[in-house]
């Protein structure tokens, strides 16, 4: 990259390539509406992480959680346990770019003493929450008040819109397809349809059947959109060290970065529009984990819309900046032919909307060689994660 | 978290940060913050200069931009734009300050016919929604230069 954009920034983190490895993993079902409340989800998949780890819940002394959301904290940690040990934690964890980041706090409380197992959880009910519109992406939006009194008047609301707008400018800059975005959407229904977890496994489709989804806000057809899903997951972290002990195969944390994009989730003032602060973030993560792009066997990326999976390729040094849409064409991102085995768990598009805490558990379960749609040898995984407003980049190897 | 106001989606002009704006578009003007220390243009609205922390005066622009990207809505995404979908909203980059991008509606055109950095000039129009019964507050929608 020839000088480093001006438009946001990485946070600055300490070298940790080696010190931790994540050595559990838990899901609950992924599905539509399921009448569950998040902390009920969190605790199940917090419960089957533990396990999948080979310790008790007295054994977890630390907890990384969404204090956006705090649906899963140490209070309830200790009331679904009947646990009272003293716990480190932060709520800056969960899902969404700090399910990328959260490994990175977990290795700094170990590495100082303060915890030996941390585990990072996050929930989602927004499938059964939706009917009373209380949460969802749009409502959290809407109360910020450059959006509401800027945005929101003019029709440009909620994120199918901004993204399309995204998609347009992609479009017009790199010469991009619908067809292209399209690659995406198959690619992952591809893989949803060889996971029997996925909320759309039975459902076929084709790039015709792409081309066909209506329009949300042209460009942006339904196909480009995620799902809407009540499930969660949760990963346990430990030193390298005390995870030889354990029984499930080791999954050692690489590299680990964070970008900002000095805009946030203004995403209509953000100078590069077509880019995401991944640009911030990729290079840190490789550096620290001593590997390229060229290294990686399978890549899980956040995929809200297929546009996002786009910028991210690109930003994360996949293909260079505009070319993703030829880049992505064919069978690129298939799990069992591609270049770059891309989200095969079905992502945020086809497997399930659980906000990126399933696109880690999936990239795990790829190292131990334990995947649905198992990509051949993987050895080395990638999970860019992403809210609009933060990137995150987190680089997994099998041990 | 939900919005409680009566008349969302339509603008608070009460809100400190933004109802200058509004109340350009008012007297038929576009106006942008502008940082009276060192000439920056301010977009979206802040206590004061990012950049060197000066005070801020809204000023007057020609209200001549380009199309920078856009969407046709199609979806009726609240309540309010049921009755007007399709609608086309966009960001547009205002002529002597490219880096400002308004959001905004394009109007007096066929979608078919919007195009990159198409020449666009300002138009103030009362916007009201069905949802929000007797109210309306002008505000700038962009449409084709001719
Ligand atoms: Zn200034």
């Amino acid at each position: 990259m020839i000088g480093t954009p001006d438009w946001g920034h990485t946070t600055s983190f300490e070298d940790i390539n080696g010190d931790v490895a994540i050595v559990g993993i838990g899901e609950t079902e992924y599905t539509k509406a399921s009448g569950r409340t998040a902390r009920d989800i969190g605790a199940e998949a917090a419960e089957r992480a533990i396990a999948d780890a080979g310790l008790e819940p007295a054994d977890i002394d630390g907890l990384t959680f969404s204090g956006a959301f705090a649906d899963f904290d140490v209070a309830a940690f200790h009331e679904q346990f009947g646990t009272t040990h003293e716990m480190w934690s932060s709520p800056w964890g969960g899902g969404m770019s700090w399910a990328g980041t959260a490994p990175y706090l977990a290795a700094r409380a170990i590495n100082a003493g303060k915890a030996r197992h941390v585990l990072n959880v996050f929930p989602v009910a927004w499938a059964t929450q939706r009917a009373s519109m209380t949460g969802g992406p749009g409502e959290v939006h809407a109360t910020q008040t450059a959006k509401q009194n800027l945005e929101v008047p003019f029709g440009w609301f909620p994120q199918p819109v901004y993204f399309a707008t995204i998609m347009r400018r992609h479009m017009l800059e790199f010469g991009t397809t619908e067809a292209q975005f399209g690659a995406v959407a198959v690619a992952c229904r591809r893989h949803a349809n060889l996971h029997p977890g996925a909320v759309m496994h039975g459902k076929k489709m084709t790039i015709d059947d792409y081309l066909a989804s209506p329009y949300l806000a042209d460009p942006l057809r339904l196909f480009d959109s995620c799902l809407i899903s009540d499930g969660g997951a949760a990963y346990v972290t430990t030193s390298a060290e005390r995870a030889q002990d354990l029984p499930a195969p080791v999954v050692v944390v690489r590299g680990v970065a964070e970008g900002l994009s000095a805009s946030g989730t203004h995403w209509s003032q953000q100078r590069d529009f077509t880019s995401t602060p991944q640009v911030f973030s990729a290079p840190p993560a490789f550096a620290m984990a001593g590997l390229t792009p060229q290294d990686v066997d399978v890549l899980t990326a956040y995929d809200p819309f297929t546009v996002v999976s786009l910028m991210q390729i690109e930003d994360m040094g996949f293909c260079p900046k505009g070319e993703s849409g030829r880049f992505v064409e064919g069978d690129t991102l298939f799990h069992d032919a591609g270049k770059l085995p891309f989200n095969p768990h079905g992502g945020l598009l086809s497997h399930a909307y659980v906000l990126g805490i399933a696109h880690v558990v999936e990239l795990v379960k790829q190292l131990r060689g334990t995947a649905a749609a198992q990509v051949p040898g993987a050895e080395v995984g990638v999970y860019g994660g992403y809210t609009g407003a933060h990137a995150s980049t987190l680089v997994l190897t099998k041990a | 978290m939900a919005i409680k106001r009566a008349d969302f989606p339509l603008p608070d002009l009460e809100d400190e940060l933004t109802k200058e704006f509004f109340a350009g578009a008012a007297r038929n003007e576009l106006v942008i913050p502008r940082c009276t220390a060192c000439g920056a243009w301010v977009w979206y609205p802040e206590p004061a200069c990012p950049a060197c922390g000066g005070e801020l005066a809204w000023t007057s622009t020609s209200g001549r931009a380009r199309l920078f990207s856009w969407a046709v809505v199609r979806r009726p995404f609240l309540p309010a734009f049921a009755e007007m979908i399709p609608f086309v909203t966009a960001l547009v980059a205002l002529e002597e300050a490219p880096e400002v991008r308004i959001v905004t509606y394009i109007v007096d055109t066929d979608p078919q016919e919007l195009t990159a950095d198409l020449p666009l000039e300002v138009t103030f129009r009362p916007l009201s929604f069905p949802t929000v019964p007797d109210r309306a507050v002008a505000v700038p929608m962009f449409r084709p230069r001719p």
